[in-house]
């Protein structure tokens, strides 16, 4: 029950922050590590805070982890450019150039510093605000505001060869 | 809480301006001085459009969608980690696991899935349950059945030690004298509950005293006095087989 109510909002982390190819194995690990963990939960606590903290740091663990050859950038590039490939043959401009904002920006994202990039996603992507935020990263509202910021002004400067509101 | 007039500030105020305008934390005053100041600062202007689109196509985004079987991957690999919750094996929490990864249901659905109409699973707490299907796999629950057009939904929680459990939300007029919950084992209380599809914000008030939101909801939202109520999300049930899981 609480995998399936959950298991998009971790799967979507996981994604952003790690890309495809690790994302479903970390979110497993997230779940699992929450399975474990589930005697020491406070009941007064809220679950989702909870488990989305334990998912921050899986996904903290699989980018320690990682070989510099074998990031997740690389991957992503390989599988946008495909799915680039397919859209060109298959779908009219505006969603050609919807397709191709949300690879960018997807590529954006994950070529963030990771404290930037976990506070933009759980921020715009999981829409949390910035008080269940510090509670699942631990730190300060002003500092992920902070955080915040500085991913939204490095992103719009990774689009803005785009055409657009992005210079 | 307005520190400075817009047409006085300098660029690091604008920054914090623009950035708090997109996070929506300006006061309604703040907000009309800084779209005035909009109409007359072009940079300004194209700096607040260039992070609002931004916002706006990360909402955008597609989410990932959960693969089949994702839930029966996560199960598979519980196996190994299980000796590790001995200590809780008598209490309370034991039974809470139980019922929230309810492995003992993922390998009666799997097993039973072509012979099963439709079972859904919804919020943390609540087994969604389709006329003519079967939910009794888990543990402590009793099988169930509705019309097509509403949904059973069980609301569990734990709260040992307490004397009396009722919840009261959009419901039942937010009335808990109409809604409580029965103690199902040691501290855990459940009710089940037939609703209509729809969004459902509700709270547990135990003893009669306290009210607290639903710590396993997926949702909370600000109830508008200061504290957060749970919500319920109860759809059309799916009808695929596992979707349970």
């Amino acid at each position: 029950m609480l995998i399936s109510r959950h298991a998009r909002s971790i799967l979507s982390l996981t994604t952003r922050m790690l890309g495809p190819a690790d994302a479903e194995d970390v979110a497993q690990e997230t779940f699992v590590a929450a399975y474990k963990a589930l005697p020491s939960f406070k009941i007064d606590s809220k679950f989702s805070t909870w488990l989305y903290r334990i998912g921050v740091n899986k996904c903290t663990d699989s980018l320690r982890s990682r070989r510099p050859e074998n990031t997740s950038l690389d991957v992503i590039s390989d599988e946008g450019a495909m799915a680039l490939a397919v859209a060109d043959d298959e779908t009219p401009h505006d969603e050609l150039e919807q397709a191709e904002l949300a690879w960018e920006l997807d590529r954006g994202i994950q070529g963030l510093p990771q404290i930037y990039r976990e506070s933009f996603v759980l921020r715009h992507i999981e829409g949390l605000g910035y008080e269940e935020m510090s509670a699942i990263l631990g730190v300060h509202r002003d500092t992920l505001k902070m955080r915040v910021y500085k991913a939204r002004t490095l992103l719009c400067q990774s689009l803005a060869h785009l055409d657009g509101a992005y210079r | 809480m307005m520190k400075h007039t817009f047409d006085m500030a300098g660029p690091g105020d604008d920054v914090e301006l623009v950035q708090r305008f997109v996070d929506q934390e300006l006061s309604a005053e703040e907000r009309v001085q800084f779209l005035s100041r909009l109409g007359r600062d072009e940079a300004l202007r194209r700096r607040t459009i260039e992070l609002e689109k931004l916002v706006l196509d990360t909402s955008r985004l597609p989410r990932p969608i959960v693969p089949d079987g994702f839930a029966a991957s996560v199960l598979k690999r519980l196996p190994d980690v299980a000796p590790s919750l001995s200590s809780a094996n008598a209490g309370p929490w034991r039974r809470l696991i139980d019922a929230f990864f309810a492995p003992r249901a993922l390998r009666w659905n799997l097993a039973s899935a072509m012979a099963v109409a439709s079972v859904a699973v919804l919020v943390i707490a609540a087994i969604v349950v389709r006329s003519g299907s079967r939910a009794n796999a888990l543990a402590g629950i009793t099988p169930v059945s509705s019309a097509p057009s509403t949904t059973l939904v069980r609301l569990v929680i734990m709260q040992p030690g307490a004397k009396t459990v009722q919840v009261a939300g959009d419901f039942n007029g937010w009335n808990p004298a109409r809604t409580s919950l029965e103690q199902i084992s040691d501290g855990a209380w459940a009710v089940t509950i037939r609703l209509k599809p729809g969004r459902y914000a509700y709270m547990f008030v135990v003893d009669g005293k306290q009210w607290i939101a639903d710590p396993f909801a997926a949702e909370q939202k600000d109830d508008g006095f200061g504290s957060r109520n749970a919500v319920l999300d109860v759809r059309p049930t799916e009808t695929r087989p596992g979707a349970s899981l």
